[in-house]
């Protein structure tokens, strides 16, 4: 092979989850005066196309991250969970702002007291509303979260811990015969 | 400050600019009581025209508030709107007076756009007699209105076209503004969406502070149907 021509090994995993971290299309969830902080979040000034997330999608179905900005009430809450079932795995979602996260301000009977009452929040946005920085944080939060956290395979696993990956080297060849060699000599340099 | 501070600037020198405030009203004591709502004339005329069924006449910061008999309401707002030209309703409400006699109050805030006149009618309404005339075949802008206060007094307003809860879920069971409900409502009675698709209502309003957390996409059981 000519020496100018390098190669990379990665995993399919790395691969997929930095398209996918780097690409987010949030489906935005505006429901009150925290919509209008998302609104810079995606607007030129803090520019959320420096993270690939500019292409907001009013459809679930081509949405990834719902951002759930403002207060919700019960009524609405039954509209966000069938929107967000509607979205297609793998998902992620954040809880905007103070009200989103834990009903805020909004202590009373029509306010649901924190949207993870119904949904898997990701992340939680602290603020009322919150700056178009923190919402750009939380989003770099999601990034590393996939980057980190997810793996293709865990949709067919339905979740369950990965099986223990096999050795790399699991026997070398001895004049005995085969001899097993114990992970901790083959990946523990120190020991 | 010490006195190697450097100088302080002076303020720069604000214009503003007022608005001109309108003269106060004679024998007034309020000086911001606008000329508008002081409308002693549609008052005096009420009075001749229904006689006993004005209740009270009302004058506070400079505004007429005409108590009027729940039955006749859609007679005096037919007055108001033909004879006195009180063709715009600018606001309906209702208000929950819980420690006073007739229990509930339904106000109508009424404006003479050409005059610039402002007048209001309250009604009061016993507990025990939930039922207000409605005043939709007046103004029909009213129609919101009294759903609103249905929706949070449980005033039934006999007449009006289309009497549904307004901001509640159909089924709900109670009247959340009258003073009596629990500012954090009786539990169970707004469910919350179920946690996997297919899953049960959520009757838990609190479910993340019991422990409950909804699982992840892929944590969710096979879905039942082929």
């Amino acid at each position: 092979m000519d020496s100018q021509e390098g190669f990379l090994t990665t995993t399919v995993d790395a691969v997929v989850n930095w398209a996918r971290s780097n690409s987010l299309m949030p489906m935005p969830m505006g429901l009150a005066c925290c919509a209008i902080e998302m609104m810079a979040f995606a607007g030129p000034k803090y520019d959320v196309a420096r993270f690939g997330s500019e292409a907001m999608r009013f459809s679930p179905r081509q949405a990834d991250l719902m951002i759930v900005a403002g207060w919700c009430s019960y009524k609405m809450a039954h509209a966000i969970r069938r929107v967000w079932d509607q979205m297609a795995d793998p998902k992620w979602c954040i809880a905007m702002g103070a009200c989103a996260s834990t009903g805020g301000m909004h202590r009373c009977y029509g306010v649901v007291q924190g949207i993870d009452n119904f949904l898997p929040v990701d992340v939680y946005i602290p603020g009322c509303p919150p700056r178009p920085e923190a919402v750009i944080h939380a989003l770099m939060d999601i990034q590393e979260k996939i980057r980190n956290d997810y793996t293709i395979s865990q949709d067919a696993r339905h979740g369950q811990a990965p099986a223990p990956a096999a050795a790399a080297r699991p026997a070398v060849l001895t004049p005995e015969g085969e001899q097993r060699i114990s992970p901790d000599v083959l990946y523990n340099q120190d020991a | 400050m010490p006195d190697d501070a450097p100088e302080q600037r002076a303020h720069e020198t604000l214009s503003f600019h007022f608005t001109p405030v309108e003269a106060p009203l004679p024998d007034q004591p309020n000086p911001h009581a606008q000329p508008s709502t002081d409308v002693p004339e549609v008052v005096a005329a009420l009075q001749e025209r229904f006689g006993e069924a004005v209740l009270d006449v009302v004058v506070y910061a400079g505004e007429h508030t005409v108590y009027v008999e729940k039955s006749r309401i859609v007679e005096v707002c037919r007055f108001l709107k033909d004879e006195q030209g009180f063709t715009y309703f600018s606001d309906l409400g209702g208000v929950d007076r819980f420690t006073e006699e007739d229990r509930f109050e339904v106000f109508y805030n009424l404006v003479h756009l050409t005059a610039h006149r402002r007048i209001r009618l309250k009604v009061r309404v016993d507990e025990d007699d939930l039922h207000v005339p409605s005043v939709t075949g007046v103004y029909r802008a009213a129609n919101w209105n009294e759903r609103e206060v249905f929706d949070m007094l449980g005033l039934r307003f006999d007449g009006h076209p289309d009497l549904r809860r307004m901001y509640l879920p159909e089924d709900f069971a109670y009247y959340p503004q009258r003073k009596e409900f629990p500012l954090l409502g009786i539990p169970g009675s707004l469910p919350l969406p179920p946690q996997t698709p297919e899953g049960a209502l959520t009757m838990d309003p609190f479910a993340a502070a019991h422990g409950s957390t909804p699982p992840k996409s892929y944590d969710e059981p096979e879905s039942e149907e082929a």
